[in-house]
């Protein structure tokens, strides 16, 4: 008799757990696992979301081999995201380091730091577009009455890349934090006991440091490689729109103008796949020479 | 670690500190006081440090060469909406996981961990096919808002769940075993005892779709529905080298969003308590 009215009450419970998750895990379902699946399968077609899609196995795949544009845009990745992920990662661990310590100075200089990241993107790139501006921007002037001779930095492909690297350089915020959390993870009496046996600080951050948040720097280095198919979106569009000479046509910017502008979803969709099977074969590298270098250690 | 020791390691690493800090906030000062300068006179021949006949119409241009008034209403709508079914959403969702038992639970952190490594280009094509499938497409707030449905990011789940499982197990269990419903003790509870993380989902998610400027280029047609971001890129192809006014556009942008981080960064930077909630996540 007492069993029946709480197992109700069990089931009811179970049911009211369900309801509270179905918006987030149904939501996540249908906006981004679905889409996702989705793009894969239409890779595999011609399609410009007005008619059925038309079954072309790989040709989009051979178009994307053959495209020299193509080309040019995945090379821009490739030194892009080359550059920009040590830059960042490099910047952040720096940062980290030098303001994890306590107190209320600290803690406005680590507020300062992570500042940019929350100002909106199309703002922050503006800024920088007249930062970088050759006649009027501040850092010409800046340079030039150091005695420098600037460089027209959007109008040149290096320095124009450069300048949307550096751009990324100071949104960070995300990686900062997370660098902070890892190192106060580590123990202090690690510390202690090597500045007991007369460490210098070098050996310290190379024996100590660097093993200890090496895991926090390969998150941050995946995590990055997956935004550098977002983040490098609104600084190419505001700064130089893929100009000059292509030279900032990074992969987002490029899946944009094949899907938005000539309506090519299954091109996009190939270039995505594409995209997606050279960073996972580039994940598991990684991780691959991470575990056999930490077998080597132990 | 050295608190108040006044070393010359200490003062050297404070004085590093403090110029990399004036470095990361020079930006947005060059901007501002390029925002006030006088649009009609030539461009400066130095960088200019401060401006000392301030033009505070550049402002008012803002308004005039572009809708901005409108932007900035469809924009408060999006906010509006997103962040408080955002705060809902996440919430619950956290909230059931912690209920979870623990199989369940790992699933779910799973599922979130894998919902984080799928980036937005990814689902760009099909996103637009759904909402042109479900005739949203080119409207506000749907449009824009539809993450918020499902929480906006896996991440803003998580936080919520790492905020519960730092509240004493019992606590929920005695409310459920008094009769009180999920409903009620999430509401009269849960929410209560998440109020920081709360206030850090607040910020992130306002920030989220107050910059948003992906989402509005993809799915939004109609100029009466552009947001303020658009606004400002359209700011940029109208009065294209009026840099002043270009400045002061980017600062009105970007102002609410500093106002508000200055106010709550002490809820997610100072006392390093991010950093405790990544390690109670462990």
């Amino acid at each position: 008799m007492q069993l029946l009215p709480r197992l109700s009450s069990q089931t009811k419970y179970k049911t009211q757990l369900y309801l509270f998750l179905a918006p987030f895990v149904v939501g996540s379902l249908i906006f981004v696992i679905l889409p996702a699946l989705a793009t894969a399968v239409i890779s595999f077609a011609e399609y410009n979301t007005l008619g059925a899609p038309k079954w072309v196995g790989f040709s989009n795949f051979g178009r994307l081999l053959e495209s020299t544009y193509v080309r040019i845009a995945m090379w821009n990745t490739l030194i892009f995201i080359g550059a920009a992920i040590p830059a960042r990662l490099l910047a952040a661990l720096l940062l980290a380091m030098l303001l994890q310590q306590r107190g209320r100075l600290y803690g406005l200089y680590r507020a300062a730091v992570y500042l940019p990241t929350v100002i909106p993107e199309v703002a922050y790139s503006l800024i920088w577009l007249w930062i970088f501006n050759p006649v009027t921007g501040p850092l010409n002037l800046g340079l030039a009455a150091l005695g420098f001779n600037p460089p027209n930095w959007l109008a040149e492909p290096v320095t124009a890349r450069l300048a949307i690297v550096l751009l990324l350089t100071f949104q960070i915020g995300e990686g900062f934090i997370v660098l902070l959390a890892g190192l106060q993870n580590i123990p202090r009496s690690y510390y202690e006991s090597a500045r007991v046996d007369g460490a210098t600080t070098w050996q310290v951050f190379w024996r100590i440091t660097f093993p200890l948040i090496l895991p926090w720097l390969l998150l941050l280095t995946f995590r990055d490689l997956i935004m550098s198919l977002q983040n490098s979106f609104t600084p190419s569009f505001v700064l130089t729109y893929g100009g000059p000479f292509y030279a900032t046509v990074f992969a987002p910017l490029l899946i944009y103008e094949i899907a938005f502008d000539f309506f090519d979803f299954g091109l996009a969709a190939a270039l995505l796949v594409m995209i997606y099977l050279v960073m996972s074969i580039f994940v598991l590298s990684i991780l691959n020479i991470v575990q056999r270098r930490g077998a080597a250690d132990v | 670690m050295f608190r108040g020791a006044l070393t010359l390691g200490g003062v050297m690493r404070g004085s590093l500190g403090l110029l990399v800090s004036l470095l990361f906030i020079l930006p947005l000062y060059w901007a501002l006081v390029a925002s006030l300068g006088d649009p009609t006179a030539p461009p400066p021949a130095s960088v200019q440090w401060w401006q000392p006949d301030p033009h505070w119409d550049n402002y008012d241009q803002v308004f005039k060469i572009v809708p901005m008034a409108r932007y900035m209403r469809n924009s408060l709508i999006v906010v509006a909406w997103a962040v408080p079914i955002t705060v809902i959403t996440a919430s619950m969702a956290g909230f059931a996981i912690f209920l979870l038992r623990p199989a369940a639970r790992d699933r779910m952190v799973t599922f979130s961990l894998v919902i984080l490594l799928i980036p937005g280009a990814a689902v760009w094509l099909f996103r637009f096919q759904l909402l042109s499938w479900f005739h949203l497409l080119d409207t506000l707030p749907w449009a824009l808002i539809f993450p918020a449905f499902a929480g906006t990011s896996p991440l803003f789940v998580l936080l919520f769940y790492w905020n519960f499982r730092r509240v004493p197990e019992d606590t929920f269990e005695a409310a459920r075993l008094d009769g009180a419903s999920l409903w009620t003790i999430w509401l009269r509870l849960a929410l209560p005892l998440s109020r920081p993380t709360m206030i850090g989902v607040v910020v992130l998610a306002f920030v989220f779709y107050w910059s948003d400027f992906i989402n509005p280029v993809l799915y939004l047609f109609n100029p009466q529905l552009y947001t303020l971001p658009i606004g400002l890129q359209l700011l940029n192809q109208f009065g294209s080298s009026n840099w002043p006014v270009l400045m002061a556009g980017s600062v009105l942008i970007a102002l609410p969003v500093i106002i508000l981080f200055v106010f709550l960064q002490r809820f997610f930077l100072n006392d390093l308590s991010l950093a405790e909630l990544f390690d109670r996540a462990e």
